[in-house]
């Protein structure tokens, strides 16, 4: 898939009820966090979410690790 | 009368006799935007710009039609018969915004539908969340609930293609005339059906507050996207800055000019290819 410019990747994270652990579920590629939102629920329909939300991955925090987190495209996760 | 301190209907018969009319008219008119807008979007399953927006598409697409079995579903209360209004209509029977008669241009003008057309529908439809007519009240949530993510969809392409000098060109030509139909979609201010229904409670809003709802939910987005089709009031509410032209509203059919469906848009929004199958 050809990525246009200007796209970010953001990690999608989801529950299916209320007393679960947000879980990583996914990633997408997309301009802006609104195009994020929309693609995310989406693209993850199979299940019925209690909550999504999604990330920027530029947000994430480096801890053990000197490289950015997260080092696979989502070409290559896919 | 507000919706809240009236009896509601439960049953369409339950409807007064001057109500029915003008309550199945504006469901079947939300009934065939939605299964056209369904087409549209349908119509981008492949060749949208990106994969991620072609899945878009596809979902708004169930997500369109969905609503519309929906609403034709509803008509059958109504003494109408849904498998005729979805499969045996001619164009100019088709209550739909001038703006589904032909596809969009490009992907830009589907941008305009769905940021600014799919937008109008849900301030219509969100209207009857009260509704004295009360089947409607848990169907409208749902759809509501949908419909926030096709809101999302048009308000990100719209700021993804407002980026550059040649995007914000075309979004603007895409968008202007959307624009003025989208806003005489909610109706002449001295009357029409949805003054009618807002005066009997069926829904909670006339063209003017509808007009309203809608600025102030598409005005930030396109100001802030450097459009300049809407501009804010003192008190923060938005207006349209183009005027508007009513010479060729034609109440009846809630559109503007006598054109219709194109005969590919008829024959695949009736399923004429499976007419054989349509026994029953």
């Amino acid at each position: 898939m050809g990525h246009l410019s200007g796209e970010h990747l953001y990690e999608i994270f989801a529950r299916q009820k209320r007393e679960d652990r947000l879980e990583h579920i996914g990633t997408i590629s997309a301009p802006n966090a609104a195009l994020a939102r929309a693609y995310a629920w989406q693209t993850y329909d199979e299940q019925k979410w209690f909550e999504m939300v999604v990330a920027p991955r530029e947000a994430f925090e480096a801890v053990n690790r000197d490289e950015e987190p997260f080092t696979l495209s989502p070409a290559e996760v896919r | 009368m507000s919706p809240s301190d009236a009896p509601g209907f439960r049953t369409a018969d339950d409807v007064p006799v001057e109500l029915r009319e003008d309550l199945a008219g504006l469901l079947l008119s939300l009934a065939d935007n939605k299964r056209l807008l369904g087409m549209r979007y349908s119509e981008w399953l492949l060749g949208a710009p990106t994969l991620e927006a072609g899945i878009a598409c596809s979902a708004m697409a169930q997500d369109e039609w969905g609503h519309s079995r929906i609403l034709y579903a509803m008509l059958k209360d109504f003494g109408e018969d849904p498998g005729q209004l979805e499969h045996e209509r001619e164009a100019a029977e088709y209550l739909n915004s001038e703006l589904l008669d032909d596809p969009p241009a490009d992907w830009t003008g589907l941008v305009a539908l769905n940021f600014l057309l799919d937008a109008a529908l849900s301030v219509q439809i969100e209207s009857l969340k009260d509704s004295r007519f009360e089947p409607l009240h848990y169907k409208v949530r749902k759809v509501l609930e949908e419909e926030r993510f096709h809101f999302e969809h048009g308000r990100g392409w719209l700021e993804r293609l407002a980026q550059t000098e040649a995007g914000r060109e075309a979004l603007l030509a895409a968008l202007t005339p959307a624009w003025a139909s989208c806003l005489r979609w909610f109706g002449s201010p001295e009357g029409g059906l949805v003054v009618r229904l807002e005066d009997g409670g069926i829904s909670d809003a006339g063209p003017d507050g509808l007009r309203a709802r809608w600025l102030d939910r598409v005005g930030p987005i396109v100001r802030q996207a450097g459009l300049g089709l809407a501009e804010r009031n003192a008190d923060g509410t938005w207006e349209s800055a183009v005027a508007l032209d009513w010479s060729a509203w034609d109440v009846s059919r809630r559109r503007s000019g006598e054109g219709g469906l194109n005969a590919e848009t008829l024959a695949g929004v009736r399923g004429d290819k499976n007419r054989t199958m349509l026994m029953d």
